[in-house]
């Protein structure tokens, strides 16, 4: 009940496009309901052959919400490949222009430049992480909803149905990952040096962070705030649970400070 | 009666399976049916023999009949031309009459006596010969791939009858059913395939194999053998990495920049194997767009959202504009660590507790005195896996240390209050496994 709640929420909060191509979870869950009930009670007068059949319709949802997820993911890890080499390339043309080597134009067109580049890059890292979060929470949902199949109808389906699901290209982030990691180091030569408690002062005593705060931002933080909750202690706690999520101590500021309406209680 | 329209549904929703990669649902596919398999050996096959007469029932049922033709035609490639090696354990000649004859059934019936188990059935069995055949063909060269769609569904009702009435298929059959290795033989399978490409593919981990053994496709009159680059592989999504896009934009500037490049010149010019003209055409029309509407490409979603960044934005400082990217820049680091943490998790207990089955597995097979009846109970599983993550998950992360300390020591407080018969099973384990 709980993961579904709050992955209903993540949907409201992500980014436009996105909505439907995350895990249908209520309505698999509505058909593990049926099948536990059905085959409870058809059990005993047909045998296990029932029960085959709806596993099989259970895992045929299942293998379109892959199918799905992989489409999508693909699709956008593409998207990202493009961008990546093309921020790169404007990059490079920024400092060749108005570096050591090449002409000097007004400063002015240089800063605004250079400013555009910034926040192309940032929103490109934000978009990024946040098709990992996508993948993440679809490999969560199906895990749970596997798990409950098996508690519910008694199956197995669930161990050797997630050792494929490792092995799909949606939860093989790593490129991702890796795209990632190479956009932190080009922040770092793109951004001016700072001083972070300047900077923190700055950035907390401004009530225009909730402006701020829209689409990827409101997103990533959104999703945070979500993975904590999700990992928090549940009754069901097992031995493929995960355990709590520990955030450092910033988010907290971070959360106090947005005058964000994310309802998470 | 409803076969008509459920052989047409099947054939339009086998494209987009096709593009979204069989290769996802191969392996699952093949999961869920190993599932099955335990549940199902007696009473489907002691209702076969019954049956011969009446073929057709199989298919009036629409939905369980699309299901079942979902789940063949999701495997394209590999189940398809697998399925080959059974048509010659059947004669052609029987095949085309048994061919005829289901067609003719399909319109005439109406109400299923047993359709629901033989349908799963026929799945399974359509499906087994795929892990067969990729044990025995694993060492050939030559791939083919299946016909079109269309041919796909003419060949179903004739191999579903010859499955059918083959004892061979069965007896095939029992032996897959206990052999728990397929998984596995698949695997390495699909890792030769994909080296026998040419390595100018690197990462192509999710591209769906369009290379096959054909070592027993030798009816190709009723399974065409087609070459990689039919029209059968086009509809697949092709998983593209950096290394081959800086190929495709090296390839797309010698033709003279992404306006005048045509996808044939670019697809000529990269050679690349296993690529088509349809990735190329695609992918060019991305780069096109990111590259002359910059605004657009970095997405019309964040256009909605941001044009009200830049109204607020344009008010403050340039140093605020930078330090509020800054933050949120913290932010999506945060987020992105943790999401890394996480699936590092996720991994490790899946894996631990896959190798904690297979321990189990082993030492069901070597102790028959054992109760084996089932797989292994979560609380056989839980008493030896509780204590590890706990241990070495402290090792590995930095984040959360004691977080997870006290995680494991709550899960060994779980452990112990199972039962004291959960705990002789790991210490019998452990002194034979020495």
């Amino acid at each position: 009940m709980k993961f579904g709640k709050r992955l209903k929420q993540q949907i409201q909060e992500t980014l436009p496009g996105w909505g439907d191509k995350f895990l249908s979870y209520k309505e698999l869950k509505k058909l593990v309901k049926l099948i536990s009930s059905s085959c409870a009670s058809r059990m005993m007068m047909n045998g296990s052959l029932e029960y085959g059949k709806a596993e099989a319709e259970f895992v045929y949802l299942l293998n379109n919400e892959i199918d799905k997820f992989n489409a999508f993911f693909m699709e956008q890890e593409e998207d990202f490949i493009i961008r990546h080499k093309e921020l790169q390339q404007r990059i490079g043309r920024v400092i060749d222009t108005w570096g050591p080597n090449g002409s000097q134009p007004s400063e002015k067109d240089c800063k605004e430049e250079l400013g555009k580049i910034r926040k192309d890059i940032v929103d490109f890292h934000g978009e990024m992480v946040l098709l990992i979060n996508y993948s993440n929470i679809n490999y969560t949902g199906l895990a749970k909803i596997l798990k409950k199949y098996d508690k519910r109808t008694g199956g197995l389906l669930r161990s050797p149905y997630i050792q494929k699901v490792l092995q799909q290209p949606f939860f093989t982030t790593d490129l991702i990952s890796k795209l990632v990691k190479e956009c932190e180091s080009t922040i770092d030569t793109v951004f001016p040096p700072s001083c972070d408690v300047i900077s923190r002062q700055l950035v907390l005593g401004s009530e225009k962070i909730g402006a701020a705060g829209e689409g990827i931002f409101r997103n990533t933080v959104a999703a945070l705030l979500t993975m904590q909750e999700i990992r928090k202690g549940s009754s069901t706690y097992g031995r493929f649970s995960l355990p709590p999520l520990s955030l450092p101590d910033q988010s907290d500021v971070i959360q106090s400070q947005l005058n964000s309406p994310i309802a998470i209680p | 009666m409803e076969a008509r329209p459920a052989l047409s549904v099947q054939r339009e929703g086998a494209h987009p399976l096709g593009n979204c990669g069989a290769h996802s649902s191969l392996p699952v596919l093949r999961a869920s049916l190993e599932e099955k398999y335990p549940k199902f050996p007696e009473p489907v096959l002691s209702s076969l023999p019954s049956n011969s007469g009446s073929v057709g029932h199989l298919f009036s049922s629409s939905s369980e009949f699309s299901t079942n033709l979902h789940f063949s035609s999701v495997l394209p490639h590999e189940e398809h031309s697998a399925s080959a090696p059974f048509i010659p354990q059947a004669t052609n000649t029987e095949a085309s009459v048994r061919l005829a004859a289901s067609n003719q059934y399909v319109n005439e019936n109406s109400e299923p006596w047993c359709i629901d188990p033989l349908s799963e059935y026929l799945d399974y069995s359509l499906n087994t010969p795929v892990n067969n055949t990729q044990l025995d063909c694993s060492n050939t060269g030559d791939c083919h791939i299946p016909p079109e769609d269309l041919s796909k569904q003419s060949d179903w009702p004739e191999w579903a009858n010859l499955i059918m009435n083959d004892d061979d298929a069965l007896s095939n059959w029992n032996e897959i059913m206990v052999d728990t290795g397929i998984v596995d033989a698949a695997e390495p399978k699909m890792q030769y395939q994909e080296q026998n490409q040419p390595s100018n593919i690197p990462a192509h981990q999710g591209q769906q194999l369009q290379q096959i053994p054909s070592a027993s496709l030798e009816t190709s009159g009723i399974v065409p053998a087609s070459s990689t680059a039919s029209g059968a592989s086009s509809k697949q999504r092709m998983r593209w990495t950096p290394e081959l896009h800086e190929a495709f934009v090296e390839a797309v500037n010698k033709l003279g920049g992404s306006e005048r490049a045509t996808p044939k010149g670019v697809l000529k010019l990269m050679k690349v194997e296993g690529l088509t003209i349809y990735h190329v055409k695609s992918h060019l029309q991305k780069y096109r767009t990111a590259r002359y509407k910059p605004e657009a490409s970095e997405g019309s979603e964040k256009k909605e959202s941001s044009i009200g960044d830049l109204s607020s934005l344009d008010l403050k400082t340039g140093i605020e504009i930078t330090e509020a990217l800054r933050l949120q820049m913290e932010v999506q680091k945060q987020l992105h660590e943790q999401l890394e943490i996480q699936r590092n998790l996720q991994l490790r207990i899946e894996e631990q507790g896959r190798c904690l089955q297979m321990m189990f597995e082993k030492q069901c097979k070597s102790m028959p005195g054992i109760d084996a009846s089932a797989q292994p109970t979560d609380a056989v599983q839980s008493s030896s896996n509780k204590n590890d993550p706990g241990v070495s998950l402290v090792d590995h992360h930095e984040a959360g240390d004691t977080t997870q300390k006290t995680v494991g020591e709550k899960q060994k407080e779980h452990g112990r209050e199972d039962t004291s018969s959960s705990n002789s099973p790991p210490s019998k384990r452990a002194k034979v496994d020495e």
